[in-house]
């Protein structure tokens, strides 16, 4: 009897760590020329629920979003959040956290 | 002759009201038009100061300026100015709107391109002495290249001058602006950046015309170099630059223009 609750209580932990895992989204971002003009992929990105963190490589042309536990963020948002801050995304890879 | 004084007035506030509306943006020429728009979603508060002399004539405008980006290519502006004139009265100009339209835009690593096109009207609100004195509009064409190390642009503007109550129509304008500019050293997103610019600017104006009958002194060519520089900080930026006469062609006696600068704070979210 002991066994299933060991295996529901490891499932358990499992998931809740699962969770708590974040899911850092690495773009590359075609028309980053400038700071001044890219702090519109910041704030669109930092105004999106979720998302914890935005840096900007402009001589990769790369921004990295890190989001928080339990957040998906699909290619469509990110093309919209992109397009509405005036650039053009070129790519999307998605990586979890350890 | 105090009538002649009156249009000559007339002429140089219409001068420096249309040179000091051009909606510039942070990353656009500091003189010229560029094709910048706003992200969407986002307002802009802009304070600039215009200081020019044109012989005995001096008038310093601070301009006011708000801006939302309707869309990433659409933003629409309005701009409150007060103008100090050396003769005249002190007071508040003649209230713009404005809208720019970026129809074009090539995107790669580092390098935008785009083109733009701009529309503004300027209706006679300011009080008797200040302003142009009538409803003008100007339509504009614009194009950039902007990379992480140079940049450079071409515009174009056309203004139709409406005229004023007492009979005075002034000449028709035709600005262009060739611009280069170059980012020496390519700082990372969050340092400060400094773009150093050198612009060519040239307004040839039509004759005026006061009543019917064609005003001698007004219109002609004038063409300017014009050192500008601009430094910005994630999304505050300064600009400024000075305007300095490089030929003058200017019809009959009227007084050339002996320097115009710009100082301009901006920040946008």
């Amino acid at each position: 009897m002991k066994h299933p609750f060991l295996i529901i209580a490891a499932a358990l932990l499992w998931s809740t760590m699962a969770a708590a895992q974040g899911v850092r989204y690495e773009l590359r971002v075609d028309g980053l020329a400038c700071p001044f003009c890219a702090y519109g992929i910041e704030k669109k990105f930092k105004k999106t629920k979720g998302v914890e963190a935005v840096d900007i490589d402009l001589e990769r042309g790369l921004v990295v979003v890190s989001a928080g536990e339990g957040v998906q963020l699909t290619r469509e948002q990110v093309e919209r959040i992109v397009k509405d801050a005036g650039f053009t995304l070129r790519s999307m890879t998605e990586k979890t956290l350890p | 002759m105090m009538k002649a004084r009156g249009i000559k007035k007339a002429g140089v506030a219409g001068m420096v009201a249309l040179i000091y509306s051009a909606a510039v943006q942070a990353h656009d020429p500091v003189f010229g038009l560029g094709p910048h728009t706003l992200f969407k979603n986002a307002t802009e508060v802009h304070l600039g100061f215009d200081p020019s002399r044109a012989g005995r004539n001096q008038q310093t405008r601070s301009t006011l300026e708000f801006a939302y980006g309707l869309t990433a290519n659409w933003t629409a502006r309005v701009e409150l100015p007060y103008e100090s004139r050396e003769k005249g009265p002190d007071g508040i100009g003649d209230v713009g709107i404005a809208t720019k339209y970026r129809f074009w835009r090539r995107d790669a690593l580092g390098v935008q391109e785009s083109s733009t096109a701009f529309l503004r009207v300027k209706p006679d609100t300011a009080s008797s002495g200040r302003g142009t004195g009538s409803t003008d509009s100007i339509l504009g064409l614009a194009y950039g290249y902007e990379s992480r190390k140079w940049y450079r642009w071409a515009a174009a503007r056309y203004r139709f001058n409406g005229e004023t109550g007492e009979g005075l129509e002034r000449g028709d304008k035709l600005l262009l602006d060739l611009v280069g500019g170059i980012r020496f050293k390519q700082t990372a997103y969050l340092e400060p950046d400094w773009v150093w610019m050198l612009e060519l600017n040239g307004e040839m104006t039509g004759r005026s015309k006061l009543k019917g009958v064609r005003v001698e002194d007004s219109g002609g060519s004038e063409w300017f170099v014009s050192p500008g520089l601009m430094w910005t900080l994630r999304n505050f930026a300064i600009k400024t630059g000075v305007q300095l006469p490089l030929a003058s062609d200017l019809n009959g006696n009227q007084e050339a223009t002996d320097y115009r600068a710009r100082l301009e704070f901006e920040w946008h979210r």
